[in-house]
């Protein structure tokens, strides 16, 4: 019934959060159990920041770009203001440059946990969002472009997405353009119309710069192509190297990966703004979000290149994890017996003996199987 | 890989009424002919094949195709500048501007009013208008905290019935608005039809979308050479 008065109910939560029930928190804990295997193997090393710190350690350096997106709070007993992460990698990089800058070079590191960002008002989304990353620390190579990205392929072909595909921008390119001609109004109305592809917004707020900015609206697609439209562009010196480094990594991530899908925007500038050098996003055929950013960036002053994958987004599209066969057994049993049926993927529900029939309180608590006589039974429906 | 991108066709959003009316030059020069009702405003079908097998058509509300295209529902699609100001989705392209359906969205008071005071005197106006998010921006830019009265059509009626005293809208030779007593103060914006297209589409289909983008760019230059657009 619609009724002006009616109360939102008790257990409603804040806009952006959710509950997740056994299926879906037991698929997230188990992809994200995949993904971080993957990085272990590869030499990541797992750190875990904490979730809150100081606004001025969070939110200093690197983490300016974090500020609007951070919820705070204040510290009751040192009366400092904290910020709730919005994102983990900032943390990681000042794990790297304080904690852990003894340690030899390339540092390979890797993170997973949950963020909260604050959104975007008017559009609801989620606001807790969990994170799972990699960082590598010290080389500034196309080399290590590509092994930031072949980790994230691999990750995601683990969990059985197909047609993952990367897309490579390199948004200093943009800024260093805007920053040297755009102030104020100006520099807002050519940042939208840019963010929007906006092509006749773009010709009217360019300005010096409208026709090549134009040239790089259009020189977006597969890789190959993209960088051809991009070669014959009348760049300024200054920003010749980046154009280079682009093609250097496309090279660099084909060489490491052959077939990978590799797309190029070098209009794109989207994510936190503390990237230095090529921005990665990742996407797949089958899903309507970005699986992952990443990118180029400076930890301390060390050169660094990471990816962050969006758990809640690639869980969407992975291969749905069987769901284990649930057998009801005695409480009292044969470690032996019990440990047989777990390893042949079982879950054992333990009766613990309120109900007379044992079948009954099988179907009761959702099993499919029954220990009887030595061995699971699979029960009629 | 290339078997799934085969079987699911490209949506386009095409808005009904007088944008729909003027794309069709454009449209025939694409070489996709949508099935003979899609043009037709009195059909009831929402969903039309088109001679491509890997595109399909939907027809939508002219506010809703912003929203169709920004949600992924539709791959890409046509919509005035307006909308796209209006609703300013992240999601959304506007690669191509298709030069049709040109008019321009202005603020309007009764005539004589104000004395020839702008409405940028009072710090606060109350404005009838179906753009709540444009008139509210446009307002705040000169300091004023616009009250919106949000209505979906005929607001020229609001001053006069002293709902509000300025009206936010589409103005195309501006009859409707003398015709009622109104006359254009200010313009917000030009506007003129757009090609727009979802960001994901774009980045995981970059072949199919780019060459349909392709597509309408040259039939717009062919449509502009023989004159059918205005």
């Amino acid at each position: 019934m619609i009724n002006g008065l009616e109360t939102s109910s008790p257990a409603l939560l804040p806009m952006g959060f959710v509950d997740l029930l056994p299926a879906e928190a037991e698929a997230e804990a188990r992809g994200l159990a995949e993904v971080m295997e993957v990085f272990s193997c590869h030499g990541y090393e797992r750190v875990r920041p904490p979730l809150l710190e100081f606004e001025g350690s969070l939110l200093s350096g690197a983490g300016e770009a974090l500020a609007e997106q951070s919820f705070r709070l204040l510290d009751p007993s040192s009366h400092r203001m904290m910020a709730l992460r919005p994102d983990m990698t900032t943390q990681i990089a000042r794990i790297a440059a304080v904690r852990m800058q003894d340690c030899p070079r390339p540092l390979r590191l890797s993170y997973a946990g949950d963020c909260v960002v604050i959104g975007t008002l008017g559009r609801e989304g989620q606001r807790q969002i969990a994170q799972a990353g990699i960082e590598l620390i010290g080389p500034d190579r196309a080399e290590a472009d590509a092994e930031v990205i072949a980790l994230g392929a691999e990750a995601l072909a683990r969990l059985g997405i197909a047609n993952v595909s990367f897309d490579l921008s390199m948004p200093v390119m943009v800024w260093s353009l805007i920053d040297g001609s755009f102030s104020g109004i100006e520099r807002e109305s050519i940042i939208h119309a840019l963010d929007r592809r906006d092509a006749s917004a773009v010709r009217e707020h360019g300005g010096a710069w409208a026709e090549l900015l134009l040239g790089m609206m259009e020189a977006v697609g597969p890789a190959s192509a993209a960088l051809e439209k991009l070669e014959k562009l009348a760049f300024p010196d200054m920003l010749r190297p980046h154009v280079e480094r682009l093609e250097a990594d496309v090279v660099a991530i084909l060489a490491r990966l052959p077939g990978a899908r590799l797309t190029v925007d070098p209009v794109d500038f989207r994510g936190w703004r503390y990237h230095t050098g090529v921005c990665i996003t990742v996407f797949a055929m089958h899903s309507r979000e970005e699986l992952g950013r990443g990118g180029r960036y400076l930890a301390g002053d060390e050169p660094a290149c990471g990816l962050t994958l969006n758990p809640h987004a690639f869980l969407r599209v992975a291969e749905k994890p069987k769901r284990r066969k649930r057998c009801l057994v005695p409480s009292i049993m044969a470690v032996e017996d019990l440990s047989s049926l777990h390893e042949a993927g079982y879950a054992t529900i333990a009766s613990l003996g309120e109900s007379g029939d044992m079948e009954q309180e099988a179907h009761h608590l959702r099993c499919s199987h029954i220990w009887k006589d030595g061995k699971p039974v699979a029960l009629a429906r | 890989m290339t078997d799934m991108q085969a079987k699911t066709p490209l949506i386009l959003a095409l808005p009904k009424g007088r944008i729909l009316k003027a794309l069709r030059p454009v449209l025939h020069h694409t070489g996709f002919e949508p099935a003979q009702d899609c043009l037709d405003e009195s059909s009831r079908r929402l969903r039309f094949p088109t001679s491509s097998p890997g595109l399909d058509v939907v027809r939508v509300r002219s506010f809703d195709v912003a929203t169709f295209v920004a949600y992924g529902g539709a791959d890409i699609g046509v919509c005035g500048a307006d909308v796209l100001l209006e609703f300013d989705y992240p999601d959304l392209y506007a690669p191509l501007d298709l030069g049709i359906g040109g008019c321009r969205i202005a603020v309007a008071r009764p005539k004589g009013s104000g004395d020839g005071e702008p409405p940028e005197g009072r710090s606060r106006l109350r404005v009838a208008t179906k753009y709540p998010a444009i008139a509210r921006r446009h307002f705040a830019s000169r300091a004023i905290n616009a009250e919106i009265v949000h209505l979906h059509g005929a607001m020229e009626l609001a001053p006069a019935l002293d709902m509000a005293d300025v009206i936010v809208d589409l103005v195309d030779t501006g009859s409707t608005l003398r015709a009622n007593g109104l006359e254009e103060v200010e313009t917000i914006a030009h506007v003129t039809s757009r090609l727009i297209v979802n960001r994901i589409a774009l980045k995981t289909r970059p072949e199919e979308v780019g060459s349909l983008i392709e597509r309408f760019r040259s039939a717009v230059a062919q449509s502009v050479q023989k004159g059918e657009s205005v």
